[in-house]
């Protein structure tokens, strides 16, 4: 953070936050529960930003739904939902999203399976986040949390991560992109 | 285009209250009501009721901000209502499971404590402009920069994202269109159908991202945006009824630290 961030940096963590904000509104049915592209989005931004502009963007996407903006799963918006017990999941969206940006970082290239591995890791971590606030928040147990909280959207994880990383792969190929990372 | 969002125009006093007034209101209540007990709950409520009508709101309106959170609090309710040991008062046949005196309070209580939590910042959101909260949030986050948190990068981010909400939402609906035109079909088909209906409408959306990231760089760049000290359209400032607002949270803390003490009913 101490570094300066450039105006395009700027304009990047600004344009991936709105997109964010986008992904909540696409809802694509499946059972058990229909998914939204919420977390399909901040997967790409983590990864295509980097470390240090990827979190940046899940911040001003999370700053979006405080000022009013209905950008929350659900058309959920304000400051409530991230006291309230499902805030844990969209403060995992930040840290998240630093934990794809230095796992793809720290190596020259990374195929399918490094991705893959990386948004893995950082969809546990928002769990781990999101369940320990809904339990403690809620006063559910932790086996209760975990059933609501984690299992209903399993399905739905697998898919978005299968789909984050095929496209991932193919956006990172392109030269254009490399030149924001290192900004 | 600025209005988009759930702010509702009038001239109420809560209406002119500083919008880190607001902010910071918003944020102790809502410490309070996690940690409240029935008294201070009930302290809490009222005050809400009253800060309602001091806004002009209708309590339709209010009421309405809590529907996207409806199936969230059923469920939170039933998950206590269901599953908490304790005296029964009603047992359901053929599941083993019964409603509990414990498990009916304890799911009152946490229902409305949520309930508590998402009415406070809707009347925060509905009384103040998104573009003053922006200015409250950075004025909020400046002792935090001398710790290297760029917070009127923040700002700027957060109008940016702000602006390019509605632009995007236009552009998924083009996305969409052009790829059912080409015979997508978001609706049905099988695991690898789906998963693949979502990359041909995130591959777009992304690269258009992309560019609009780009152009608006290059015109920032161009028309001389640099970091530096600025002078605001709208400058912030403290009134007589800021002043006030912040006694009546600080007696409100006081009260309820207060109440501890009493014996309870």
């Amino acid at each position: 953070m101490a570094r300066k961030i450039s105006t395009r940096g700027m304009t990047y963590a600004a344009t991936f936050g709105a997109m964010t904000a986008i992904g909540a509104y696409i809802i694509i049915p499946l059972p058990p529960v229909p998914i939204t592209l919420q977390t399909f989005v901040m997967y790409l931004a983590a990864s295509l930003l980097g470390r240090r502009l990827g979190p940046l963007s899940q911040t001003v996407y999370i700053l979006l739904g405080i000022i009013g903006l209905p950008v929350f799963a659900g058309g959920k918006a304000g400051l409530g939902v991230l006291i309230g017990p499902t805030g844990g999941y969209l403060i995992g969206f930040i840290i998240g999203a630093y934990i794809i940006g230095r796992m793809i970082e720290s190596r020259k290239h990374s195929g399918y399976v490094w991705i893959a591995l990386s948004l893995i890791t950082a969809t546990v971590v928002i769990y781990i986040c999101g369940v320990a606030q809904l339990s403690v928040v809620a006063r559910l147990s932790l086996g209760k949390a975990i059933t609501v909280g984690v299992l209903p959207f399993l399905i739905g994880d697998a898919i978005k991560i299968a789909a984050a990383t095929l496209l991932i792969v193919r956006i990172k190929s392109r030269a254009q992109i490399k030149k924001i990372s290192n900004d | 285009m600025y209005n988009w969002g759930q702010y509702v125009s009038g001239n109420s006093i809560i209406h002119r209250l500083d919008p880190r007034i607001k902010l910071l209101s918003v944020i102790v209540l809502s410490i309070l009501i996690l940690k409240a007990d029935i008294n201070a709950g009930l302290l809490l409520s009222v005050f809400m009721i009253a800060v309602i009508f001091m806004s002009r709101l209708t309590f339709q309106r209010v009421i309405s901000s809590l529907r996207p959170f409806m199936i969230f609090f059923i469920l939170l309710f039933l998950l206590h209502v269901l599953f908490t040991d304790g005296t029964p008062i009603v047992r359901i046949p053929f599941c083993g499971l019964s409603i509990t005196h414990e498990g009916f309070y304890m799911g009152l209580y946490i229902t409305w404590q949520f309930m508590f939590l998402v009415t406070g910042a809707s009347i925060l959101t509905m009384t103040t402009l998104p573009s003053d909260l922006i200015s409250g949030i950075e004025g909020i986050l400046k002792p935090l920069r001398p710790l290297g948190v760029p917070t009127h990068d923040i700002a700027i981010m957060l109008s940016l994202a702000l602006r390019f909400v509605p632009t995007f939402l236009g552009e998924v609906d083009r996305i969409k269109k052009a790829q059912m035109a080409r015979g997508a079909d978001f609706k049905k088909g099988n695991l690898i159908k789906k998963t693949k209906s979502i990359t041909s409408l995130a591959l777009p959306l992304i690269l258009s991202a992309f560019r609009k990231a780009e152009e608006t760089a290059t015109a920032m760049e161009g028309r001389g945006y640099k970091r530096g000290p600025r002078t605001y359209l709208r400058k912030l400032h403290m009134s007589s009824s800021d002043y006030a607002a912040l006694v009546v949270i600080a007696v409100i803390i006081v009260g309820i630290q207060c109440m501890h003490f009493l014996p309870s009913a």
